[in-house]
């Protein structure tokens, strides 16, 4: 951890890289996300534009874990408590994969087998 | 008493104390968080309507995470500043911190409250129409109500002649607005006939409120009162009653069960008739000269002539056309319809051409084939740039159902201009971003005025968590968040301002402080860097 005024003094550079970068990022995510020709996937927003898109903002988010928060030279403690945070966080995104598998869009959900099933609705039209 | 640990690291942890107490609080907040954004997923993926993706305006988010990102940084080096004992350095860059904040939540505010004066109609047919909801201007001036102040929602219009209240479950807040909207239009709400009752056992009939009595929250207690005393009296009147015979039918039936007597087991009701007080149960005023009142959709199950509030309040009196009245329609959206069309195997381009408000108005008609002629540009471009798969022979990129089928108020304002309109300047067009379509410059050719008959309004809301699920994790997420920021800046602001003193006796606890403070506004920053692609670019 950058204790001393000195370390501290040294780090300045690094904290400015830092920001320079995020609002670097910042733009490419917009960018991506409204120029057309650096549109990934299908035309419009998709899959592929979700993927690029959070891809950046982990990038982002784990900068500002890493330097902002220290978390690149911190203690074991805090590893192991915010650690745990996101295992909770991972299982519960996990979770939401469950409704992918409901039963209600199955008709032998309902007992009646003949029923051809509902279409899980798509949630973009193409 | 010295807290321990709060300079010097703790041997076991190695940490200062409230360091270890920060990192307990940030992993239950990025659980309490993740839920949340869960919660869009399961939303998202679960909606049975398209998803109004990338609907919000992106240049105000951009600046919000611009703020925000400056600010960690400018937190970091009042941190530093610190660390390195130089006060001026850390009042600055802490004063730019709490500026950053202060700007992104008025960025907010304005986003919110665009939101909160933006209204959509969802047709039985499942047009979506989006645009500034007021009356008819009658003499050329906008229709106050009865507070004085524009109509800007749906409203339910009944010419009421009379009223009947429910003594036990009037609204008291319910029975004011009807004496304001009554006394705007210069009517009086009397009590219709006599209200009289016996209201003391083996006592004669007494009025208890005569005819032609005005109406007040005062005489509606002052009835109900009376009604819930002679309810209960005469509940009592009756138990006991009831008690005496089921004594005496079990004494003349030993042994046998209750429910074999049951039958037998009878009050007799003219005898207890004299000892009885008079229920009402309901009172009926009438509204004279006939007044005509607004009601929230909510709050009424209208009918042709006679009308029931939630509290159960009948209203008599004739229902007047209420149609709901765009002065600007902003946005027109087939997506869903054509969601419906699709899941029902129909072609949804038919049944948009078959959509009652292509049929009904004629600037539906035109901006529908306007932009029909859009998207088949685009098409042609896109096959163009991204050619045609040679397997299937369908483009390799098609536009997307936003495109398709959304004439939203930026396609509104390019089909104007394509047609002569003046356009807006550039500072014009930037507060648009902020504010939304700014109707008084771009008038009435650009955003045309609608009336939708009451028939044709399937559910009406404004841009509020109840309109879709999409709002109501939109504002779940970023109200939360803006909470978060208005206390991190809290905390940060007290450092700043009451941090002088300890700055002086222990400079190093105040820095240790600073640290923490820093940490959350992070983590409030770190939030925010998923919260902006996920709400303003998918």
């Amino acid at each position: 951890m950058a204790e001393t005024p000195d370390a501290i003094r040294k780090s300045i550079r690094t904290y400015l890289f830092v920001g320079a970068v995020l609002f670097i990022g910042t733009v490419v995510t917009v960018m991506v996300a409204t120029v057309p020709w650096l549109d990934v996937g299908n035309h419009g927003f998709d899959a592929w534009d979700a993927v690029l898109g959070l891809a950046i903002a982990t990038t982002k988010a784990s900068l500002v874990a890493a330097v902002f928060m220290h978390l690149n030279h911190e203690k074991k403690a805090v590893y192991w408590l915010f650690g745990s945070g996101i295992v909770f966080v991972t299982a519960l995104f996990g979770l939401t994969a469950l409704a992918k598998s409901d039963p209600i869009h199955d008709s032998r959900f309902y007992g009646k087998e003949s029923v051809t099933p509902a279409p899980l609705a798509s949630p973009t039209l193409r | 008493m010295e807290i321990p640990y709060i300079v010097t690291p703790r041997k076991d942890t190695g940490l200062f104390n409230s360091k270890i107490a920060i990192w307990l609080f940030l992993a239950s907040e990025v659980m309490l968080f993740g839920g949340f954004f869960s919660a869009y997923v399961f939303l998202r993926i679960g909606a049975d309507y398209p998803w109004p993706e990338r609907t919000l305006p992106v240049l105000p988010g951009l600046i919000n995470t611009f703020i925000l990102i400056g600010s960690s940084v400018t937190v970091v080096f009042a941190w530093a500043s610190l660390k390195m004992r130089q006060w001026r350095r850390f009042q600055f860059f802490m004063t730019v911190t709490i500026a950053c904040a202060a700007i992104f939540m008025v960025l907010k505010g304005l986003e919110y409250n665009v939101k909160f004066h933006h209204q959509a109609v969802r047709l039985p047919d499942y047009t979506v129409i989006e645009g500034h909801l007021g009356y008819e201007k009658e003499k050329g001036k906008e229709v106050l109500d009865h507070h004085g102040r524009k109509i800007e929602e749906n409203r339910i219009l009944i010419e009421a002649s009379g009223l009947t209240f429910s003594t036990v479950r009037f609204h008291t807040p319910w029975v004011e607005e009807l004496l304001s909207q009554a006394a705007h239009r210069n009517a009086k709400i009397t009590l219709a006939e006599d209200v009289s009752a016996i209201t003391r056992e083996g006592q004669a009939v007494g009025i208890l409120a005569k005819a032609g009595e005005p109406l007040s929250p005062a005489l509606l207690e002052r009835l109900q009162e009376a009604h819930l005393e002679a309810r209960s009296h005469n509940g009592a009147l009756r138990t006991a009653a009831l008690r005496e015979k089921w004594t005496a039918a079990k004494a003349e039936n030993p042994g046998k069960r209750g429910w074999q007597i049951a039958s037998g087991v009878n009050i007799d009701a003219t005898a207890l008739e004299p000892k009885l007080l008079t229920e009402i149960g309901t009172v009926a005023f009438k509204v004279d000269p006939p007044a005509r009142m607004n009601f929230k959709p909510r709050d009424v199950r209208e009918g042709d002539t006679q009308s029931r509030l939630r509290d159960d309040t009948v209203i008599d009196g004739k229902l007047l056309a209420s149609p709901m009245v765009f002065h600007n329609v902003d946005a027109i959206d087939f997506r869903h319809l054509a969601m419906k069309a699709v899941e029902k195997g129909q072609d949804p381009m038919a049944a948009i051409e078959n959509s009652w408000l292509i049929n009904n108005h004629a600037f539906a008609r035109e901006a529908w084939e306007w932009n029909k002629a859009e998207v088949a540009k685009l098409e042609k471009t896109l096959i163009a740039t991204y050619k045609v798969d040679p397997k299937t022979g369908k483009p390799n990129r098609e536009p997307t159902a936003k495109e398709r089928y959304r004439i939203g108020w930026k396609e509104f304002a390019k089909k104007a201009e394509d047609a002569g309109r003046p356009k807006l300047g550039f500072w014009g067009r930037i507060s648009e971003e902020f504010k939304g379509p700014n109707y008084a410059a771009r008038g009435e050719e650009t955003f045309p005025h609608l009336s939708l008959p009451r028939e044709q309004i399937g559910f009406s809301s404004k841009f509020t968590p109840a309109w879709n699920t999409y709002y109501a994790i939109y504002f779940t997420i970023t109200g939360l968040h803006g909470l978060h920021v208005i206390g991190g800046a809290l905390v940060l602001a007290y450092y700043l301002f009451f941090g002088r003193k300890m700055y002086e006796s222990n400079p190093e606890w105040l820095a240790n402080r600073v640290e923490i403070g820093g940490l959350f506004w992070h983590f409030v920053d770190l939030v925010w860097i998923f919260a902006f692609p996920i709400f303003y670019l998918m």
